[in-house]
């Protein structure tokens, strides 16, 4: 419990004076003659245990009474029977939003959203509590924002709904870094969230060393936790997860897949979908069955007036969640497909020219620059969506290129060279052929992402059919995607990859031509190549499809430059990083829309937040969207009540006993004849 | 009232004058050696006719009754009601008890002027008195007597009488029964602080020896009322152990006991046929012995 006035506590000793009182007035006895002792003897005996009770009890009452006193004058704050541990008023209040648009939800019976009522409440319950200075951090700016007062919590754009998803562990690291830069005093962090598995990054790393920080603050820092995590009956999310333009003859059409997602599952129903580009908009209904209906490859013509490049949005009809209702895209005229060979094989140069020379679509185009080792240099690379590198691994200036084209999302396979080297990429190294006397299968690889992932209509590649009959080992830190025997390590690893913050970087561990049948068998390896183009492809493109609140280095421009086409009207204009719509940088659109983990209804339990906050102090109040009470509300009037009854109570005890009990005063001369 | 010596303190004249006015009566035949203002369980030779019984040999031929011979052919002799004079013995309670009073007036002192007055008016209609004061024994005793002297001895000791010592009046009453010899008008005046049952089988010997009972119970008004508000320690005014009781906390209790002793009281009193009078010390004591001499006066006749 916290007290506005909790110096009035020190009077609490108070408490005692009954019993000091009831102490003094034993001492202070009087003696007298008395003649009628055979009654007092017979008072003392009668009912001894109910006396003695009531006696205790109208102490405790007295005592009762005086502290409810004392406690009404420290001018108490309630905040919810779940959170009575103690605490003062803070110096500091932080507040961490979650702005996510799953908070953007909204009971079916309420009119506000979840962010919404958390804002209102923080704002009543701040404004309640007083504290000498409220900052306010959100994502993705996590600058500190003061509140004065706390009330403009509920108008304040940066607070107001975004399309990125929220990410605790840095919102409290922001928090973290202010309270010691700061040297605040007592610090209470109010976390306002719903408490979405992806907001909440659980398997992240920092967890451990933020509660090690806070730990070792020497200010007491309490956390509140304001959560939401009531499940909002009848919502859909739509997606769409690829868009391509064709041409068919003089006709252009833009061919969709779309996603429409919901939490609970339910009965199967039509959803009537929306989809507008340049102004015209058309309605296609999908059949949602269980949690997640997809519709593959849905064809709009577009008009003349289009153009080759724009943008669209798909929209689903309003439902509780306002914010994954709409999916905003972008188109243009696909790009060369351009990729960079540097082989020193022939048969294998022969082999990869083919794979990344023949396009997958007739009406898209490609390019295959062939480069020796030697000859790579950065201008090579500035247009390729992928390079095939059949060599030893780079070193020196190739490496720094490697690694720049890496760095703006380029991808990279690596082969292995006739003679494998000490050289190493990225920490990765080839460790040396090994001949297998009997052809291998792979027997494992990652079908459900990544390069080897099934095809769109959900068929697998034909992965277990390659043979392989020499293969080279890999060194270091990697991922396998495909692997020759289960659990072989670096030495059975057909192809891995290597971890890296964008970009790809790919090792086959096999020579397609000679070593393998990759090259006769042609489809796994055809795939591979191509479905690297098409990643490399997509960051070069002129038309961006990114994640709101993504990494600001990720993006093309500097968000603060681009100018907004569409989107949602209440979408706060300073913020087109973080707020769905579509954007024009220069030459470029950009479609920036809420991350797919966003359209993913998993709850983080509250055993395991706790987890999270193992060894802090934290306090938990759950809220419920539409319901704004203040979470702190003053409570001296409970305690006034509670005085009162105190005191009836202990005059009730104190009433002398029924008058039945007790002889008539004068008595009736009685006369017995 | 003697004039030759100091005035009695208990004794007011004027209230005397005013009760003298009322006979004290005996409820029940008395046995006394002299004519008097009481009905006797013998034959006598008042005015007032009995009965006719038949002639037997030796009767005084003087009360044949010759008109119920002519009549009838047989001889009746007519008996007429004896009037006797009654002993009066009154006990007087000087246990430690007695000497509490919170108005200023102690039991002892009404006590006194309650024995002293009725000694008084039945030695003015030449009634004999007798006094024993007891405690946890018969502390002093007179025997009734009816020459004016003894009423002087009488009213000596009463003013003598000190209260001291515990209580065992249901012991002395049974005493008392057993040696007062022929029928009399026993008075108690007591506060008679002792359980109700024992009392009860003391009552009962004094009614199986033909005594005329009646019991003055002085009870003060805070010995019932109990309004002490501060802790108070408690001395037994018979040498009892101290009590120390916060009268708040057991006010209740003490006020059920008190009820409790009243009730089986009057339950006693009215089984042993006791002519019982509570007086309070507030009360002014005429009233009581008013009430007292009234009530013999209306049940007077009995035989």
């Amino acid at each position: 419990m916290t007290f506005l006035q909790p110096w009035v506590l020190a009077a609490l000793p108070l408490v005692t004076l009954p019993i000091i009182i009831h102490l003094i007035n034993q001492r202070r006895f009087q003696t007298v003659q008395w003649a009628a002792m055979m009654f007092l003897l017979s008072a003392k005996a009668l009912s001894r245990g109910y006396s003695r009770l009531r006696h205790w009890l109208i102490m405790a009452l007295r005592m009762l009474a005086v502290a409810a006193v004392i406690l009404a004058v420290g001018r108490p704050l309630s905040r919810g029977w779940l959170a009575l541990a103690g605490g003062g008023r803070p110096d500091t209040a932080i507040v961490l939003l979650d702005r996510s648009p799953s908070m953007q939800a909204r009971d079916p019976a309420a009119t506000e959203s979840k962010l919404d009522t958390g804002r209102e409440q923080l704002a009543r319950s701040l404004g309640t509590l007083a504290a000498g200075r409220c900052m306010l951090f959100t994502d993705p700016a996590r600058t500190p924002l003061e509140l004065d007062p706390p009330g403009m919590l509920v108008d304040l754009p940066a607070a107001a709904g975004g399309a990125a998803a929220a990410d605790m562990p840095g919102l409290l690291q922001a928090a973290y870094d202010y309270i010691q830069e700061n040297a605040a005093g007592a610090t209470e962090v109010w976390i306002c969230s719903d408490q979405r598995a992806n907001d909440w990054a659980e398997d992240a790393g920092g967890w451990s060393s933020l509660r090690e920080a806070f730990a070792r603050l020497p200010q007491q820092v309490r956390f509140q936790l304001v959560t939401y995590t009531q499940p909002v009956p009848g919502d859909l999310a739509v997606r769409v997860t690829a868009t391509r333009l064709e041409r068919r003859g003089e006709e252009r059409q833009l061919v969709l897949s779309l996603e429409v997602s919901r939490p609970e599952g339910g009965e199967p129903t039509m959803v009537p979908l929306t989809c507008e580009i340049a102004g015209v908009s058309a309605t296609v209904e999908l059949e949602l069955t269980g949690r997640q209906g997809v519709l593959k490859e849905h064809v709009i013509p577009l008009v003349a007036a289009a153009g080759n490049r724009g943008w669209g949005r798909v929209s689903l009809p309003a439902d509780a969640n306002a914010a994954n209702n709409d999916f905003y895209f972008v188109f243009d005229e696909p790009l060369s497909r351009r990729a960079v060979i540097v082989a020193e094989d022939p048969e294998c140069r022969r082999v990869l020219e083919l794979v990344a020379g023949i396009p997958p679509e007739k009406d898209q185009s490609a390019a295959v620059d062939v480069l020796e080792p030697a000859g790579l240099s950065a201008a090579a690379l500035t247009e390729a969506a992928v390079l095939l590198w059949q060599a030893d691994l780079p070193e020196g200036e190739a490496a720094e290129s490697i690694t720049r084209f890496v760095d703006r999302g380029g991808q990279v396979i690596f082969l292995p060279p006739a003679t494998p080297g000490a050289q190493g990429f990225a920490g990765v190294s080839w460790s040396g052929w090994q001949q297998h006397p009997q052809s291998l299968k792979p027997q494992s690889w990652r079908a459900d992402q990544d390069l080897l992932a099934r095809t769109l209509s959900g068929a697998a590649l034909p992965v277990g059919e390659i043979q392989v009959r020499r293969s080279c080992g890999i060194v270091g830190d990697h991922v396998p995607l495909a692997s020759l025997a289960a659990g072989a390590g670096g030495e059975g690893t057909l192809l891995a990859r290597v971890p890296s913050p964008r970009g790809g970087i790919y090792l086959l561990a096999t020579d397609p031509a000679k070593g393998s049948t990759l090259a006769s068998d042609g489809v796994v390896l055809y795939c591979l190549v191509q479905r690297a183009i098409d990643r490399g492809t997509a960051v070069l493109g002129k038309a961006r499809q990114i994640d709101a609140g993504g990494d600001p280095a990720a993006l093309p421009t500097a968000a603060e430059a681009w100018k907004r086409l569409g989107g949602p009207p209440d979408a706060v204009a300073a913020e087109p990083g973080s707020q769905a719509g579509v954007f024009t940088a220069g030459d470029m659109l950009i479609a920036v829309n809420r991350p797919a983990a966003e359209d993913a209804a998993v709850v983080l339990g509250d055993a395991r937040v706790d987890e999270l906050f193992r060894g802090l102090s934290v306090a938990r109040m759950a809220g419920r969207a539409g319901i704004t009470d203040s979470l702190v509300q003053e409570i001296w009037r409970a305690f006034l009540i509670a005085m009162v009854l105190a005191l009836l109570g202990e005059g009730l005890l104190c009433l002398p006993r029924a008058a039945a009990d007790r002889p008539l005063v004068p008595l009736p001369l009685e006369a017995a004849a | 009232m003697q004039t030759d010596r100091q005035p009695r303190s208990f004794l007011d004249p004027q209230v005397l004058s005013r009760l003298a006015a009322v006979p004290l009566l005996a409820r029940k035949p008395m046995v006394g050696g002299v004519s008097g203002r009481h009905a006797s369980p013998h034959r006598g030779s008042s005015v007032e006719f009995a009965e006719y019984r038949k002639y037997v040999p030796g009767d005084d031929l003087r009360r044949l009754d010759w008109r119920a011979f002519g009549r009838s052919d047989r001889h009746y002799v007519k008996e007429y009601e004896a009037d006797t004079n009654l002993r009066l013995c009154l006990v007087l309670d000087t246990s430690g008890s007695m000497n509490f009073g919170s108005t200023g007036t102690t039991k002892i002192e009404v006590a006194r002027r309650i024995c002293g007055s009725l000694g008084y008016l039945a030695s003015q209609q030449g009634d004999a008195v007798g006094l024993s004061c007891v405690a946890d024994g018969i502390v002093r005793s007179l025997p009734p007597r009816r020459s004016p002297a003894h009423l002087r001895l009488v009213l000596d000791m009463l003013e003598e009488a000190r209260p001291a010592g515990p209580t065992r009046l249901p012991e002395v009453l049974h005493e008392l029964a057993e040696t007062i010899r022929q029928r009399a008008l026993v008075i108690i005046v007591s506060d008679l602080f002792v359980d109700p049952q024992v009392l009860a089988s003391s009552f009962g010997h004094l009614r199986f020896r033909r005594h005329d009972v009646a019991v003055f119970h002085l009870l003060d008004q805070q010995e019932i009322g109990f309004t002490f508000q501060r802790p108070t320690r408690f001395l037994d005014m018979e040498g009892g152990a101290a009590i120390f009781a916060d009268p708040v906390d057991i006010a209740d209790r003490y006020h059920r006991a008190v009820k409790t002793y009243l009730d089986d009281l009057r339950r006693v009193v009215l089984e042993s046929a006791i002519d019982y009078h509570r007086v309070m010390l507030d009360e002014a004591y005429e009233q009581a012995l008013a009430r007292f001499l009234v009530g013999r006066a209306a049940g007077s006749g009995l035989r």
